[in-house]
């Protein structure tokens, strides 16, 4: 408890000022005393099924970064996550996102004890779980054009799509496969129509492709040439069919699911 | 719109496990007992994909009854309301009737966030306290529209700034509140091993006209003195025997079979589903006699 929170507890009724000793022991076993009176056998049940049911919660999400740390190592952070961090969701499955919001400031504020590469994996382990549960917008098929021209119209991609850019090849970390040095990677992450997740490594022009499709809402063409220019090869037309080429396995995968319909003049359906 | 009034029978908790199960054998007479379904929103809120449509398909079949764990209605942060806000519209939209929550809290107000710890933690029994958590019952039951139940919970460790007894204490807050009772009596039983009461005498004190549905479950025995409640194990016979003597109280109310760890195949679950039945079609035939 920092100073303030002392000052603010002396103001609190009897029972308040209880639960606060009580919740700072289980948080904190080590340098919270138990509160007076309370039986050890008791106050052990809870901080017993507070700390397993947080570790169920967090380790089911990373699977692979516990491995990658090693047990001990893992179970520690744990502890220090239900220690030090003030977690803000009731919702469960948000539990990992608090985790890694606690990552990102530990690694910030702390002496790197961990490896550098873990808060990216456990974002790419996060978003397995998002991408599987999140709720996506319904599509307004009139808007859609199944069979549009992914060159000369807008491309729109199916809305749990996430494109993601790691220092690290996230995807290939395993406890026998420690990254040794950064490597630029990025990952389209998406739910297909049987509500699988699907992890697609992206080569860097086509990430920067999929990139600008979505910010600036341009047609394939219009982002493909504005990619040419910039890497100055001066064969625009090859980097045009390469990136049809890519469009259209995207297409096959249902990364894309059609192209933006031109909207009409509401003059002109008057007319027909 | 389900209502209040279909909530009848033997109910299940929704575990995802069971899910599948409860899929392929709908409409066959060997889960003919499951009547209605909890699920608690914490797990539900803003879920998309596969759960979804798991969610649509069972709140096309079965009364839907939602049991909180996370609102923290004795908790140390300021009631979280735009989580109530997200409750709202999820009971309105899947069509809900009934929402109860437990009388415990699981925040603290941590580093001036909402802080939860996502368990079960024991108020004191205080004067203070009645008033606390029934000001914050209320202001929910304002957000909402809505009468909510709360639970008996169990506990493992008695508050030494305590003034009164867990009977004592449900009671004011019931009265407080003037909300409904969540009936567990699992807890009682956890309760009266872990505090050294009689359950049955207990059971004497509950308001039973405020019970709307209630829990039974099983429970691990860490010592012959010390039961934590796991919802992990069978049944046992004293709570058997202790719902038995509340439906002889109160009536055959609701009753749910809650199994959250160490879950067998739902063809073994049933047993204990047809047993709850069994019991409520005994007490309703010894009314009819």
């Amino acid at each position: 408890m920092s100073a303030d929170d002392l000052m603010l507890a002396n103001d609190l009724p009897s029972f308040q000022r209880y639960q606060l000793a009580f919740t700072a022991h289980i948080r904190d076993p080590l340098h919270q005393p138990r509160p007076q009176g309370v039986a050890a056998s008791g106050m052990a049940v809870y901080k017993e099924i507070v700390f397993n049911n947080l570790f169920a919660s967090v380790s089911a999400c990373f699977p692979v970064a516990q491995k990658v740390i090693g047990k001990r190592a893992w179970l520690k952070l744990i502890r220090a996550f239900l220690r030090e961090h003030a977690a803000n969701t009731p919702i469960f499955r948000k539990v990992p996102e608090e985790f890694l919001s606690f990552l990102a400031d530990s690694t910030s504020n702390s002496p790197p004890l961990l490896p550098s590469y873990l808060p990216s994996l456990c974002h790419y382990e996060w978003i397995e779980l998002l991408v599987a549960s999140i709720e996506a917008p319904k599509l307004d098929d009139e808007a859609i054009n199944r069979q549009g021209d992914l060159l000369t119209e807008q491309p729109v991609f199916t809305p749990t799509m996430q494109l993601l850019s790691y220092d690290y090849a996230v995807h290939k970390i395993s406890p026998r496969n420690k990254p040794k040095q950064q490597l630029s990677t990025q990952l389209l992450v998406y739910r297909n129509i049987e509500d699988e997740v699907k992890f697609i490594a992206l080569n860097s022009i086509t990430f920067r492709l999929l990139s600008l499709l979505r910010q600036n809402k341009s047609t394939g063409k219009q982002a493909l040439t504005l990619i040419a220019d910039d890497m100055h090869t001066g064969s625009t037309e090859k980097i045009i069919q390469f990136g049809l080429q890519a469009l259209e396995d995207l297409k096959n995968l249902g990364v894309i699911i059609g192209t933006l319909k031109p909207k009409s003049p509401p003059d002109k359906k008057l007319i027909s | 719109m389900a209502s209040i009034s279909q909530i009848q029978g033997v109910g299940l908790g929704l575990k995802r496990e069971l899910i599948p199960q409860i899929q392929s054998l709908y409409g066959q007479p060997e889960i003919a007992n499951i009547n209605f379904v909890e699920i608690a929103p914490e797990n539900w809120i803003g879920v998309g994909g596969k759960s979804a449509k798991q969610l649509d398909w069972f709140v096309e079949r079965y009364p839907i009854v939602c049991h909180g764990l996370c609102l923290s209605l004795g908790g140390l942060a300021p009631l979280n309301t735009d989580f109530l806000q997200q409750v709202k519209s999820f009971l309105h939209q899947y069509q809900i009737p009934v929402y109860t929550e437990h009388l415990s809290y699981c925040t603290d107000g941590y580093k001036g966030e909402q802080g939860y710890l996502y368990d079960l933690l024991p108020i004191p029994f205080t004067e203070e306290a009645v008033h606390y958590v029934a000001k914050r019952i209320r202001q929910t039951q304002d957000i909402l529209g809505q009468r909510i139940g709360i639970e008996n919970a169990s506990f493992y460790a008695a508050a030494p700034v305590s003034e009164m007894s867990e009977l004592a204490f449900i009671k004011a807050v019931l009265d407080e509140a003037d909300c409904l009772l969540h009936l567990d009596i699992n807890n009682i039983y956890v309760n009266s091993v872990n505090f050294n009461f009689n359950p049955h005498e207990f059971l004497r004190g509950i308001p039973g006209e405020r019970i709307i549905y209630s829990h039974v479950a099983g429970h691990y025995q860490q010592t012959p003195k010390l039961l934590v409640d796991t919802h992990g194990e069978d049944i046992i016979d004293p709570v058997w025997a202790l719902l038995e003597d509340a439906y002889q109280l109160f009536g055959a109310f609701p009753t749910l079979l809650e199994r959250d760890t160490n879950i067998p195949p739902l063809n073994i679950l049933m047993s204990e589903v047809n047993k709850i039945a069994q019991l409520q079609r005994n007490r309703s035939n010894q009314q009819l006699s």
